[in-house]
């Protein structure tokens, strides 16, 4: 069959109107959870799961992919409108998102995201029909040592993100690693850090800081400055977006699904390396880069499109070689065993009506979700015209539930409680939590890969430069170090800091 | 689910107003089912599944609560200080079970949880690429004797059931391999396919959901070969003594009344000779092995002084 | 870092920083302090936490001591109120789930978490607390499936 008759097959699959309607639950219950901060889409799926086993496989498998990619769509909703990332990938998306929706420019922010999303999922979605085994083995090229090298370069490039002075980015990234690294040694057992509690066994969940920096914390320092009364936003200049706007921000989205793409494939932080390595290069390439931080639309724009696509994208390992990248993929992998579909090579060529519809069915999910998004935009920025006096106590009772829900558990809400008073110091400091999730994010992926590499050559080192890919990241690292010690760009850089100050 | 949550609370409401008294067992009050694991993961999915059947044969409801963490001592934590009532079970795995009461300090007494049932055991095996040049464990320990610490193999982490697995191994056939860690199976099979180790530790049921064109299993760590994969000899076929299964059952604390127990056991015993259950679990590659818990329990001692003498050798710098 | 303010030099948010980082820094290495560091090729669980504790703490000298040169700037004046009601009802709440079940505890936390804000008024907080804790236990706890009990028994 020739690649238009698959896609044909794919979109006859997916069009059968109860195919469509488990698309549409799918994306619905996904913009939900998504919008709900801490409640997250693996846990949603694992209890929708059994749900499935009654539904035809391919239902049960197009429903759960549009919970996924529903989520991501709905995540950046409350990064933008009350800064509060869902998840790891919608961090960035608070920098420059948030900022806008206190110039009364939130519709046009979620707007950008909403399109820029599905023009990301739409290049992603293509690129696994038409390149999914080829890019597969570009997942499989990663070794240790090439994760090491990226790692490297990740969390450097992590240092642009935050516009105040590069040696507090860089300390707050190293209070990140330092956070990854409690919990239970993954290559010894041993417990590290822990302070002998059994439920930092496992580590800190990422929702947990992320909920306590940025969800406690930006509700106490509201509150500090006037009280309830004094957090007013800039009234709605306009819902949509400007003409300008569009015409500043497509360069950036186009640049964020290549990264998103690519850097969806690999396993671990995939997408969240993706909307911060996206919003970095935005930085890097931009015209004013000392603007960004104060709600420019191509901050929105580039990490918006990158961990779409990367959402998009990790679907291939788990279809062309069966191996689940995140943990969301591992789910979803549960949900094809569960009909007895073996994803891999054999799916291919065996079952071609459940790859390709699967395929399909994600365009269409896509579709609908800026069909849905777009006009709850209005919806969404009238959330904003609601007096912050009753707006607070709700976040704090959703960020409460996604907290406890994660575990079941007092000890993560009171972990969080904790990762409040922490954020508001920082934020007395004047030192930006970015860096500090970033690194919390990759620490751990950087540590085991980087004894992994060790071990396999035996403790030498020799490797990272010589193999291809990690040694042109390590070269990549190096100018980025250079220019960031260079005087000049040291000096844009304060230059941006001052203004900010101003 | 909506409907079943609804149940489940208005039936809590109600036994809170009536009172529970231990003849009404087990239909005047849900079951809690807690499970060691997150949600998704395989235990919970086997869990999930089977918990209808147990409502249609002990007309209870079976909620699921997952507690993870700590490779199951939080949920055994809870199963401890639950009330003796029979209203509390949880899942139990080996070999964290056995593995956790070496060298570490509990916070409750391994002697007070019972196992209720086994419902499935699942031997370890190698893998290679379906390429590589081993063949079978013979061929692997032949060069590993020429090329000490050159073979690199994929497990879990230190303790886990493929390094436990691996150090017999290196024992059994006088030879020395290099274990590099994962974050899990899935992340070891990638590396595998990349050829960045030489060889990976995963369970016969997770071989055989992998696609099978490109991975090749050496031997299985069981006495008997596993239904779920009859034509892969044994290790001990093969020459050298490694046994490794994960189990995965129930268990309830000890003090629970013995007819209520063996109440949970039959059922549980029936709803594995359900064919509609067994057709679930093939599609899960679940390799179903019923074994009633006072047998089960009894296995374990040898076990876990089998497990005390690996650790030692680990301790032992290997 | 009280102590810190009284000089007349000194930039107080980049001392607190610095604080901040020496602090983690130096806590890090303390608990580490039993792990093994291990060699390069097998490096024991110790390694990194002590290579980034000891980075850490030199960030944190970095941007400590150039500020204690600079002219003095204050840190933000802090307000305990908010601070410290919210901690206490996101705390409360974790318990009162646990134990009391889901309503009492998101009463508890909206109701609690209003005396942050001295302006509101009670018929306000009462009928929002109500509307929340409807809301939550109708799209948390049965719609999404929290495991949570809804009532204190």
């Amino acid at each position: 069959m020739t690649f238009v008759d698959l896609l044909f097959l794919g979109f006859s699959e997916a069009i059968t109107p109860a195919n469509l309607a488990f698309c549409l639950l799918g994306a619905l219950l996904g913009t939900l959870i998504g919008v709900l901060p801490g409640i997250g889409p693996t846990a949603t799926i694992a209890v929708l799961l059994p749900i499935t086993f009654f539904l035809p496989p391919l239902a049960g498998i197009i429903m759960l992919s549009g919970i996924y990619y529903g989520a991501q769509y709905g995540g950046s909703t409350t990064a933008v409108l009350v800064n509060l990332p869902g998840e790891a990938s919608a961090v960035v998306t608070t920098l420059d998102g948030y900022q806008m929706a206190r110039q009364g420019r939130a519709g046009a922010a979620l707007a950008v995201a909403a399109l820029g999303s599905f023009f990301a999922g739409t290049v992603a979605t293509f690129a696994i029909a038409v390149a999914g085994p080829t890019l597969s083995s570009f997942a499989l090229s990663f070794g240790p040592a090439e994760y090491v090298s990226l790692m490297v370069f990740g969390l450097l490039a992590a240092t642009i993100l935050a516009s105040g002075p590069v040696l507090k980015a860089i300390g707050m990234i190293l209070i990140g690693l330092l956070l990854g690294m409690v919990g239970t040694d993954q290559a010894t057992g041993a417990e590290r850090l822990t302070f002998g509690a059994i439920e930092l066994f496992d580590g800190i969940d990422f929702i947990v800081i992320a909920i306590g920096i940025f969800g406690f914390s930006e509700i106490i320092a509201n509150l500090e400055r006037t009280g309830s009364e004094g957090v007013k936003l800039a009234p709605l200049s306009r819902l949509w977006p400007t003409r300008e706007d569009f015409h500043n921000s497509w360069a950036a989205v186009l640049r964020g699904t290549g990264i998103g793409t690519l850097l969806g494939l690999l396993p671990g932080g995939g997408a969240t390396l993706a909307s911060f390595s996206a919003y970095s290069l935005e930085k890097r390439v931009s015209k004013h880069p000392e603007k960004f931080g104060t709600g420019v639309v191509e901050g929105v724009a580039a990490p918006e499109a990158a961990n779409n696509a990367a959402a998009q994208s990790s679907f291939i390992p788990l279809l062309t070689l069966g191996i689940p990248s995140n943990n969301m993929m591992a789910m979803m992998l549960s949900a094809f065993m569960i009909h007895g579909i073996t994803p891999g090579p054999t799916v291919l060529t065996n079952q071609p009506e459940i790859f390709w519809g699967l395929v399909a069915s994600m365009w269409i999910g896509n579709l609908l979700l800026v069909v849905i998004n777009l006009p709850m935009i209005g919806l969404w920025v009238k959330l904003l015209t609601v007096p912050y006096r009753l707006l607070y106590p709700a976040i704090l009772l959703f960020c409460c539930i996604g907290v406890y829900s994660m575990n079941n558990r007092i000890f993560d809400v009171i972990l969080a409680a904790g990762f409040g008073l922490l954020g508001y110091a920082f934020r007395k400091a004047k030192c930006e939590p970015g860096p500090l999730l970033l690194g919390f994010v990759l620490g751990p992926l950087l540590e085991s890969n980087l004894r992994r590499t060790l071990l396999i050559t035996q403790g030498d080192p020799s490797i990272f430069v010589e193999r291809p890919i990690s040694l042109v990241m390590l070269i990549a690292t190096v100018i980025l170090l250079a220019l960031m010690i260079l005087p000049s760009f040291r000096r844009t850089r304060e230059e941006a800091f001052q203004e900010e100050e101003a | 689910m909506t409907i079943t949550k609804t149940a489940v609370l208005t039936a809590t409401l109600l036994a809170a107003g009536t009172g529970a008294a231990l003849a009404d067992w087990p239909t005047d009050r849900p079951i809690e089912l807690i499970v060691a694991f997150a949600p998704g993961g395989g235990t919970d999915i086997m869990l999930r599944t089977l918990a209808p059947f147990l409502e249609t044969e002990l007309d209870a409801q079976f909620p699921v609560l997952n507690r993870p963490g700590a490779s199951g001592e939080i949920a055994y934590t809870a199963l401890s200080q639950a009330r003796p009532d029979g209203y509390t079970v949880s899942s139990l795995n080996t070999p964290g079970f056995l593995t956790m009461q070496i060298g570490r300090k509990l916070r409750y007494d391994p002697a007070d949880i019972c196992p209720i049932a086994r419902i499935v055991e699942d031997p370890g095996t190698f893998i290679v690429q379906a390429g590589s040049e081993y063949k079978s464990l013979t061929d692997l320990v032949a060069f590993a004797k020429a090329n000490p610490g050159a073979v690199s193999v994929g497990t879990t982490g230190v303790g886990t059931d493929e390094h436990l697995a691996m150090l017999q191994l290196e024992q059994a056939a006088g030879i020395d391999l290099t274990a590099v860690p994962f974050g899990g199976a899935n992340e070891a099979k990638t590396a595998l396919l990349g050829g960045h180790v030489a060889m990976i530790g995963l369970n016969v049921g997770e071989y055989t959901t992998s696609d099978r064109s490109s991975f090749r299993a050496l031997a299985q760590f069981a006495e008997q070969r596993s239904t779920l994969a009859p034509d892969l000899p044994t290790a001990k076929e093969q020459g050298f003594d490694v046994l490794m299964s994960s189990e995965r059952g129930l268990a309830a604390r000890c003090d629970v009344p013995e007819d209520i127990r063996a109440k949970l056991a039959t059922a549980v015993d029936t709803a594995l000779a359900n064919p509609e259950f067994q057709e679930k679990a093939k599609q899960q590659a679940l390799p179903l092995s019923f074994k009633s818990g006072k047998d089960w329990q009894a296995d374990m001692p040898a076990r876990l002084e089998r497990f005390t003498e690996i650790f030692k050798m680990i301790e032992g710098g290997q | 870092m009280a102590r810190l303010q009284d000089t007349a030099k000194g930039d107080g948010p980049d001392l607190l920083s610095a604080g901040l980082f020496i602090g983690f820094g130096a806590l890090g290495l303390w608990m580490s302090r039993g792990l093994d560091f291990g060699t390069l090729a097998q490096m024991g669980p110790g390694f990194l936490p002590r290579v980034v504790c000891l980075l850490l703490i030199a960030v944190g000298l970095a941007v400590g001591l150039p500020a204690l040169k600079r002219p003095a700037q204050a840190i933000e004046a802090i307000r305990l109120r908010p601070l410290l009601v919210i901690t206490i009802a996101v705390v409360g709440f974790a318990f009162a789930a646990t134990h009391a079940g889901f309503v009492l505890a998101s009463l508890w936390l909206v109701i609690a978490g209003s005396l942050a804000d001295p302006g509101g008024k009670w018929r306000h907080v009462l009928s929002l607390a109500a509307g929340l804790t409807l809301f939550g236990a109708l799209v948390f706890v049965y719609g999404l499936g929290v495991q949570v009990p809804l009532w204190p028994f």
